[in-house]
C-alpha cells in the first residue's frame, strides 16, 4: 500500500472520526432514555418527555367537547404551548389568541369560539373569559396609587358601578378602598342594582380593604349598574371609576338623594345621559321635555349630543369621552 | 405497528411498480408518487380514499404481470464492513424510534399536523385547511403530509407514534439510494461509505430538529434532491460510457425519472421549487432536448401547487416572491446572509468535519471528472446562493432565522457533497 492509496483512508478515518465523535454520544444517550421509556405506555412517556404540560394537555383533551371549536388564549411567551396544544388536541379544532384582548376584539365575529383555554408556558387548563380578565387585571397596576377617602359615612349611593370592557384596551372597573376608622368591626351590605344582587363584607377595626374591580371581585359579574352601600360602622371609602387602558381614574361621588341638574358643559364623543331610579317605586322622569317612565332601581342610558335637561325623582349625570379616550362625567348640582 | 408495516409495504410497492429499482429508490418513488398522486387527485376533488385504492392495486397489477430479469449486478464483498458501519446507527434509530415519542418543533407544528388534518377531513382543501383551525403555515407543500396521512388513515389512528416510521424510512431509503448510486457511478466501496457518512452525520442521525427523529422534511427533500443529482450524473456517465457505469441499467428512462424527482421536489417543501429550477438549468446541459419531459413535469407539479394555495388562506409563511423585490432594502442582512453557510459549516456538533472535507474533495473531484464535479459544485453554489438571497431578503430577525435553518438547508445538499467526497476518494486511490 503506497502513500497515496492510504491518503484517503486516513482523510477518510478522520472524517469518520469526527462524525462519530459527536454522534456516537448522542445516540447513546438516545438509546438509554428510550430503555428508561421502554417499560411506560405511550402516554405516559409522552408526559415523561414534556413534563405536566402534556398532563394538562391530556386533562384539557378529557375535557373539552369533542365537536366545539375552542379558543386557546395564550400569554405572548405561551404561543409555543398553544402551538403544540392545537397538536395534540385535534381534531379538536382550535383558534389561537395571543392575549385577552384578542379574543375580545374578535368578540362581534360569530365564529367566535365559545369555548376558552388558557394557555400558559407550563400548562393549559379550561377557563373563562371572565377569569382571564381577573387574572390580568390582579396581576396589573391599579390607576389610583392615592385614593382620596371621604369623610366618614354609614349610608351612600354610587351613581354608576360597572365591570366591562370596550374595544380593547378599554377595560373599565370600580377600584374601591374602605378604610373603617372605628375601634369596632363593620358590617357592610352592598346591593348591586338593577339586578339586585347583594354582597355583605366584614372590615376589622381600623382596617382598610382594596378592590381593583370591585364588581368583579365582590359579585363575580361583569356588568353595570349603581350600588347601594350600608354599613354598622362610618365608613371612609373611595370609589374611583377606572379605564384601565387608558389609565384613567374619576372618583366617583357618593350620592344621598335625587339630582337631575346638570350644568350645560361641552361634551365630546360617546356621549350618554345615565339615569338612576333610586327608589323602591316606579317613578316617571321628564327628559328635554319628554316624560319617561323608569322601573324601580332603574339604571338606564341613551345616547345624546348635548347635556339634556331632566327633571323629576331620579339622579341624571352625563358621561363623554374626550378624544384622548379619558372619560368625563357630568355630575348634577 | 401497522405504521411501521404501512410504511416499509406500501411505498416501495408503489415505487417497483414502475420498474425494477433499489429499496431505496423504490421507497423514495414510492412517497413521491403515492403524494403527487394524491395531491392532483385532491385538487380536482377525486375522493382520497378510493385514489389510494387505485394506485394501489394499480401498483399490485404492475408488479404481477412485469418479467423480472436476474439480478446481473456484481456481488460487493469488499463493503461489509462500510454495511455494518451504516447498518449499526440505523438500527439505533430504529429502537429509538419505536420507543421515544416525536418531540420537534416543526414536525408537530406544521408537518403532521397537516397529515392529521388530511387524514381526518380526507381531504386537502376541507375545513382544515380553510381556517376551521389553527395550521399556522397553511401553505406549506403537503407531499410528505400526504404520505403521512395514507398511514393514520390505513391505521384509523391519528397519533403520531404511527406517522414515525416515516421519517426513518428516508433516511434509510435515502441512504440506499447513495450507496446504490455513488456505487455505480464511482465505486461500490465509495458507495457504501458515502451511505455510512451519510447515517453518522449528527444533522441526520441524531440533531432533534431536522434530523431522522424529528418530523422534519428536509431528509425526504434531501433525499429526492438527491435523486434528481443522481439522474444528472447518470446522464453524463451515460452519454461518455463512462466505465465506472458497468452496472448501469440503460433501460431506465433517465429524463422521466429526472422529472418525476423534479415533481417531488416541488410538492414537499417551498424550497423545493427553486431546488427544482436550478436542477432544471443544470439538466438542461445534460438532457438537451429531453429536458422538455422534467420541465413539463415541474410546470404541471408547481401549477399545482399554486392552484392550491390559491384556494386557501395563507398561513403566517413569508411569502418568497412578494420579498424578493425589498431585496435592496435589506441590504444589511446580506453580511448574515453570505456568513450563515461558512459558519454552520463549521459548526462540529452538527457535522463534525464533514464540510471541510467537501471543500478539499471538491478541488481534487474536479481533477478526477471535472464535469460530474462541476454538477456537483454548481447544484451546491446555485441552492445556497439562493438560499442566501433569502435570508437577505427575509422579513424574520435573519440571525434567528438563519440559527433554526442554515443546518437543514445543508442537509438539501449533501448529495452532491458525498459525491465529491466519493469522486475525490476514487481519484486519490486511482493514481
Amino acid at each position: 500500500m503506497n502513500g497515496r492509496s492510504l491518503m484517503p483512508r486516513i482523510a477518510g478515518a478522520l472524517l469518520f472520526l469526527s462524525l462519530a465523535a459527536t454522534t456516537l454520544p448522542r445516540l447513546v444517550a438516545l438509546v438509554n432514555n428510550a430503555r428508561a421509556l421502554l417499560p411506560l405506555a405511550y402516554d405516559v412517556r409522552r408526559e415523561r418527555q414534556m413534563g405536566p404540560w402534556y398532563a394538562s394537555v391530556k386533562a384539557l383533551r378529557r375535557e373539552l367537547p369533542p365537536n366545539e371549536p375552542v379558543a386557546l388564549v395564550a400569554t405572548p411567551r405561551g404561543v409555543e404551548s398553544a402551538v403544540f396544544a392545537n397538536y395534540y388536541l385535534y381534531p379538536i379544532r382550535t383558534r389561537l389568541f395571543v392575549g385577552r384582548n384578542n379574543y375580545r376584539d374578535a368578540a362581534n365575529e360569530p365564529a367566535l369560539p365559545k369555548t376558552i383555554a388558557a394557555v400558559y408556558v407550563n400548562h393549559v387548563e379550561r377557563t373563562t373569559y371572565d377569569a382571564l380578565r381577573d387574572r390580568d387585571l390582579r396581576a396589573g397596576r391599579r390607576v389610583v396609587a392615592a385614593p382620596q377617602l371621604s369623610e366618614p359615612s354609614t349610608t351612600f349611593t354610587l351613581p354608576i358601578a360597572a365591570s366591562l370592557d370596550g374595544p380593547a384596551p378599554e377595560t373599565f372597573v370600580i377600584e374601591a378602598t374602605i378604610a373603617n376608622p372605628t375601634p369596632s368591626a363593620a358590617e357592610i351590605r352592598v346591593t348591586f342594582w338593577p339586578k339586585g344582587l347583594v354582597k355583605t363584607l366584614t372590615i376589622a377595626p381600623g382596617s382598610t380593604a382594596a378592590y381593583y374591580d370591585f364588581v368583579h371581585q365582590l359579585f363575580g359579574v361583569t356588568d353595570r349598574g349603581w350600588m347601594q352601600v350600608e354599613s354598622s360602622q362610618p365608613l371612609r371609602a373611595a370609589f374611583y371609576f377606572v379605564n384601565r387602558g387608558h389609565d384613567d381614574a374619576t372618583l366617583l361621588p357618593k350620592v344621598t338623594s335625587a339630582a337631575t341638574d346638570i350644568a350645560a358643559a361641552p361634551v365630546y364623543r360617546d356621549t350618554k345621559l345615565f339615569v338612576v331610579n333610586l327608589n323602591d317605586t316606579a317613578v316617571t322622569a321628564t327628559v328635554s321635555g319628554n316624560p319617561i317612565p323608569f322601573a324601580p332601581h332603574a339604571f338606564v342610558s341613551w345616547p345624546v349630543t348635548n347635556v339634556p335637561r331632566v327633571s323629576g325623582n331620579v339622579y341624571a349625570f352625563v358621561a363623554t369621552r374626550q378624544l384622548n379616550g379619558r372619560t368625563d362625567f357630568l355630575w348634577p348640582r | 405497528m401497522i405504521g411501521l408495516v404501512v410504511t416499509l409495504v406500501l411505498f416501495p410497492l408503489v415505487g417497483w411498480s414502475i420498474g425494477r429499482r433499489s429499496a431505496g429508490e423504490a421507497f423514495l418513488f414510492g412517497a413521491g408518487i403515492t403524494g403527487t398522486l394524491l395531491f392532483l387527485a385532491g385538487l380536482v376533488h377525486i375522493p382520497l380514499v378510493a385514489a389510494l385504492a387505485v394506485i394501489m392495486a394499480l401498483a399490485i397489477i404492475r408488479i404481477a404481470t412485469t418479467s423480472r430479469n436476474p439480478d446481473t449486478r456484481h456481488p460487493t464483498p469488499d463493503t461489509r464492513l462500510a454495511t455494518a458501519v451504516m447498518v449499526a446507527p440505523l438500527i439505533a434509530l430504529t429502537f429509538i424510534t419505536t420507543i421515544t415519542p416525536l418531540s420537534d418543533f416543526d414536525g408537530r407544528a406544521f408537518w403532521v399536523l397537516k397529515a392529521k388534518g388530511i387524514a381526518h377531513e380526507r381531504a386537502i382543501d376541507g375545513p382544515f385547511f380553510r381556517g376551521a383551525t389553527l395550521d399556522p403555515r397553511n401553505h406549506y407543500p403537503i407531499l410528505i403530509p400526504l404520505d403521512g396521512a395514507v398511514i393514520l388513515g390505513v391505521s384509523h389512528d391519528l397519533d403520531d407514534r404511527q406517522i414515525r416510521w416515516l421519517y426513518l424510512g428516508f433516511l434509510l431509503a435515502f441512504a440506499l439510494l447513495v450507496r446504490e448510486r455513488i456505487g455505480r457511478l464511482v465505486s461500490p466501496a465509495a458507495g457504501a461509505w458515502s451511505a455510512a457518512i451519510l447515517v453518522w452525520l449528527p444533522q441526520f442521525a441524531v440533531e432533534g430538529e431536522g434530523g431522522a427523529l424529528s418530523a422534519y422534511n428536509d431528509i425526504a427533500l434531501a433525499a429526492f434532491a438527491a435523486g434528481a443529482f443522481f439522474e444528472l450524473v447518470d446522464g453524463v456517465s451515460q452519454s461518455r460510457g463512462l466505465a465506472v457505469s458497468q452496472d448501469f441499467d440503460a433501460s431506465q428512462p433517465r429524463d422521466r425519472q429526472f422529472a418525476l424527482w423534479l415533481a417531488f421536489l416541488v410538492l414537499t417543501k417551498s424550497e423545493g421549487l427553486p431546488f427544482a429550477l436550478v436542477l432544471l438549468i443544470i439538466g438542461a446541459f445534460v438532457f438537451r432536448k429531453r429536458i422538455a419531459i422534467p420541465a413539463i413535469a415541474t410546470t404541471i407539479a408547481a401549477i399545482a401547487l399554486f392552484v392550491w394555495r390559491a384556494r386557501i388562506p395563507a398561513g403566517d409563511e413569508e411569502d418568497i416572491l412578494r420579498m424578493l423585490p425589498t431585496v435592496f432594502c435589506k441590504l444589511p442582512n446580506l453580511g448574515y446572509a453570505i456568513a450563515a453557510f461558512p459558519r454552520h459549516m463549521l459548526l462540529f456538533p452538527r457535522w463534525g468535519l464533514f464540510w471541510i472535507a467537501v471543500v478539499i474533495a471538491a478541488v481534487v473531484a474536479l481533477r478526477v471528472d471535472r464535469r460530474m464535479a462541476t454538477i456537483a459544485i454548481s447544484v451546491i453554489a446555485a441552492m445556497l446562493a439562493i438560499y442566501a438571497g433569502v435570508y437577505t431578503a427575509t422579513d424574520w430577525v435573519v440571525s434567528d432565522l438563519i440559527a433554526v435553518t442554515a443546518d437543514r438547508l445543508l442537509m438539501h445538499v449533501i448529495a452532491p457533497a458525498l459525491m465529491l467526497i466519493a469522486l475525490a476518494g476514487y481519484r486519490t486511490k486511482s493514481i
